[in-house]
């Protein structure tokens, strides 16, 4: 029961850092149509300007600027590349991020070696939160909990309660519409890029502090946020967030599962038959955690395929 | 027509010259050049032909690898096929694999297709090493070649000329499908869907035909690679394979179509020539990816023929100047980033921090670099990639201009020339 309780707790978390990375993607996938291959690799920017700027600035200052900076990045990428190839169309974008995210990566490797850094939870906030069953439950994690829905609650309040976000929605829905009646919407394109991007800053500054901090967490985590804004719809907020506690807490439940399909077949007499054909059917579920997202996406495609609460297609 | 057999026969000649001319050293890194440019075209029909943006192509190389390597193995080792027909087992896994796997993802179009032939691949990439029994683990499978038609396919050679005649017939077939009808569907696939459908096509059938295509072709190349190397591993369903043909594709221009084989071809070259000289060829095939796409999204095949109709137009003494200049542009360019990143990848090394603690504090000892050595906190070191990188520019932009300027002059000659027809009738 504990163990449940733990890793519902473990998913949600995860689930809330995953939203944390794909509600900006999915924000600039609505308004723009463009999917920033490259925003995952913000988070990993966000984790490695943490970890750089650990020493001079300490751990809460580091927190606050790697965001910043990598805010700037972002700001940097829509205005000077993504504007000019604009014309091109959407799947040259997309090209274009791909790129990006391959130089990033191999940017961090250049400067950061191709291992994992030592950027570690700060001793004054490594200790555990509570007891659970004779389980230490870490406080960071909650930390990170609650930044994660800080953050939603902000950016929920950001766009429905003032103009900016009247704005910002305007330009979302009709874009051309909100240029006529006189909004800059090239200037509200790129804030909601870099917000966007500072967003996924904010997560690795974070996060990368507790998970490891590599060079190949971008590509990890980004396959994992695609999904998520697929699964959600892609432009929608509240469906990141249900797809990314969905999709955290079926991860990190399906870890601990030790069944296979070849058990549920026996359920109706067939576990000779399952064990006999092997392969797939005696894998335990804990082996396939990993692929259940994309499985789950896959499914969701062909049965609701503009995700759990996409709106236009 | 005829100048082109002429053109095609040369090539093929003297790419079965190869192993003659070259060491066998480069004869082994021609054939995965081979291989790569085969994937590279089976993946254009997919995104240059179709308009179809596939980021998990690695699934069907790897399928046709495995189910290469599985027919190789089959009945106690004899193999199900003689040695030269293996690919055909590729060829087989990749169109089934292809067909179920596009059935799927052609569902939906764009970014979605994209973002589920990525889960495709993450799928197959994840489960992979836990199926034991088809994919081999962590160790993956090996197997042999078989002699079969009195071969014996132990030398490097012949196992390159079986490799180049399974690209050329697969390049031929490829070009050959692209006369088709469906071929040319699929080019209306690419700009208008929804036209084709009113005209009475079945557009989904349409994607996963050209999908379980270009899923065979690249079975075929992962056929191809497992005949060389007589192994095959979960490895091979990595995301960067898919990356490389994404990129290898383009910056060689998919619209020609022969230029993702060109781009597949230099790129893997230019990987296996730098790979011991440098830990950063992956950046810079980045930046050249970026680069390509940002200032010529035709590609190095669309600058080619480009470059070729500019001399038609104005003469190649015209052009030369600008021509050069480009070059030196690009060379210079060229040599001011690699300059950069290589300095700064030695100095932000692991062996460099442990130099500079045994130096003593504040002491920047200097980087050994192309042959001199440089001082991280000297002037020169940061003032030659600067110096390059303005000639670069410089030469850029006049370049430019004069190319500017002969368009004038060829678009105010044209008006005299007619102006003064006009005043002269015939």
């Amino acid at each position: 029961m504990e163990h449940l309780v733990i890793s519902l707790l473990n998913g949600v978390i995860y689930g809330l850092l995953l939203f944390m990375v794909s509600a900006g993607l999915t924000l600039i996938f609505g308004m723009m149509g463009i999917l920033n291959f490259a925003h995952a690799s913000f988070y990993m920017l966000g984790a490695y300007f943490a970890y750089a700027l650990q020493g001079p600035l300490g751990f809460w200052g580091a927190i606050i600027a790697s965001p910043v900076l990598v805010g700037l990045i972002g700001v940097a990428v829509e205005r000077y590349i993504l504007r000019r190839v604009h014309h091109h169309g959407h799947a040259h974008e997309l090209l274009i991020t791909f790129g990006l995210s391959f130089i990033i990566a191999e940017l961090v490797k250049l400067f950061f070696g191709n291992y994992p850094v030592n950027y570690r939870v700060p001793g004054d906030l490594d200790f555990s939160a509570f007891t659970l069953g004779g389980l230490n439950y870490p406080a960071y994690r909650v930390f990170m909990g609650i930044v994660a829905v800080s953050m939603f609650v902000a950016i929920y309040q950001l766009l429905t309660r003032t103009r900016v976000g009247i704005v910002v929605r305007s330009a979302l829905y009709r874009p051309k519409m909100a240029e006529a009646l006189g909004h800059n919407v090239p200037l509200v394109f790129m804030g909601v890029f870099g917000v966007g991007a500072a967003l996924a800053g904010l997560a690795g500054a974070v996060a990368g502090a507790f998970y490891t901090t590599n060079p190949n967490m971008a590509l990890e985590l980004g396959v994992m946020v695609f999904v998520v804004v697929v699964v959600g719809g892609l432009g929608s907020l509240g469906g990141a967030m249900a797809a990314s506690l969905l999709i955290g807490i079926v991860t990190s439940i399906a870890v601990g599962i030790d069944a296979t399909l070849a058990d549920l077949f026996s359920l109706f007499g067939a576990r000779e038959l399952a064990e006999q054909m092997g392969g797939i059917f005696v894998l335990k579920v804990s082996s396939l955690a990993a692929t259940i997202p994309f499985a789950l996406m896959l499914l969701v495609l062909l049965v609701r395929p503009n995700g759990l609460m996409g709106g236009k297609g | 027509m005829k100048a082109r057999f002429f053109w095609i026969a040369i090539g093929l000649a003297s790419l079965a010259a190869v192993p003659f001319v070259l060491s066998q050293g480069l004869v082994n890194a021609a054939i995965p050049m081979l291989i790569a440019a085969l994937f590279a075209c089976a993946y254009n029909l997919l995104c240059g032909q179709a308009g179809m943006l596939s980021f998990g192509h690695s699934a069907y190389f790897g399928v046709g690898a495995f189910s290469t390597i599985h027919a190789m193995n089959a009945l106690g080792g004899a193999g199900l096929l003689p040695t030269p027909l293996m690919p055909l087992a590729g060829a087989a896994g990749g169109l089934v694999f292809g067909a179920i796997a596009g059935w799927f993802a052609t569902q939906r179009s764009g970014t979605y297709f994209a973002m589920i032939t990525l889960a495709i691949a993450e799928l197959i990439h994840a489960l992979a090493p836990h199926l034991k029994g088809v994919f081999g683990g962590e160790a993956g499978l090996s197997s042999m070649r078989m002699p079969a038609w009195g071969f014996t396919f132990g030398t490097t050679n012949e196992v390159y000329y079986l490799t180049l005649v399974w690209v050329a017939l697969c390049l031929a077939l490829l070009y050959l499908i692209t006369r088709t009808p469906l071929g040319r569907l699929a080019l209306g696939v690419r700009e208008n869907s929804h036209r084709l459908s009113f005209l009475g096509y079945e557009v989904h059938r349409i994607n996963v035909l050209i999908f379980a295509i270009s899923g065979m072709f690249s079975g075929v190349a992962g056929a191809l690679q497992v005949v060389s190397n007589e192994a095959a591993n979960y490895v091979v369903f990595d995301p960067s394979l898919s990356a490389a043909v994404v990129l290898n594709t383009y910056i060689g221009g998919v619209n020609v179509f022969l230029g993702p084989a060109l781009g597949a071809a230099l790129m893997t070259f230019f990987g296996y020539a730098v790979s011991d000289l440098t830990q950063s060829w992956l950046l810079y095939q980045g930046l050249l990816f970026v680069l390509v796409m940002m200032f010529m999204p035709t590609g190095l095949s669309g600058l080619a023929v480009l470059a070729i109709a500019a001399a038609k137009r104005h003469g190649i003494r015209a052009v030369a100047p600008a021509a050069a200049l480009y070059l030196a542009a690009f060379a210079s360019l060229t040599a001011a980033i690699v300059f950069l990143a290589e300095l700064l990848g030695r100095v932000f090394s692991q062996d460099y921090k442990a130099l500079s603690q045994a130096a003593g504090s504040g002491e920047l000892p200097p980087v050994l670099l192309f042959g001199w050595s440089w001082s991280p906190a000297g002037m020169l070191t940061w003032l030659v990639p600067l110096a390059l990188m303005v000639l670069g520019i410089v030469c850029w932009r006049t370049a430019g201009g004069s190319l500017r300027r002969q368009a004038d002059a060829a678009v105010s000659n044209t008006v005299a020339a007619a102006v003064t027809a006009e005043r002269r009738p015939a």
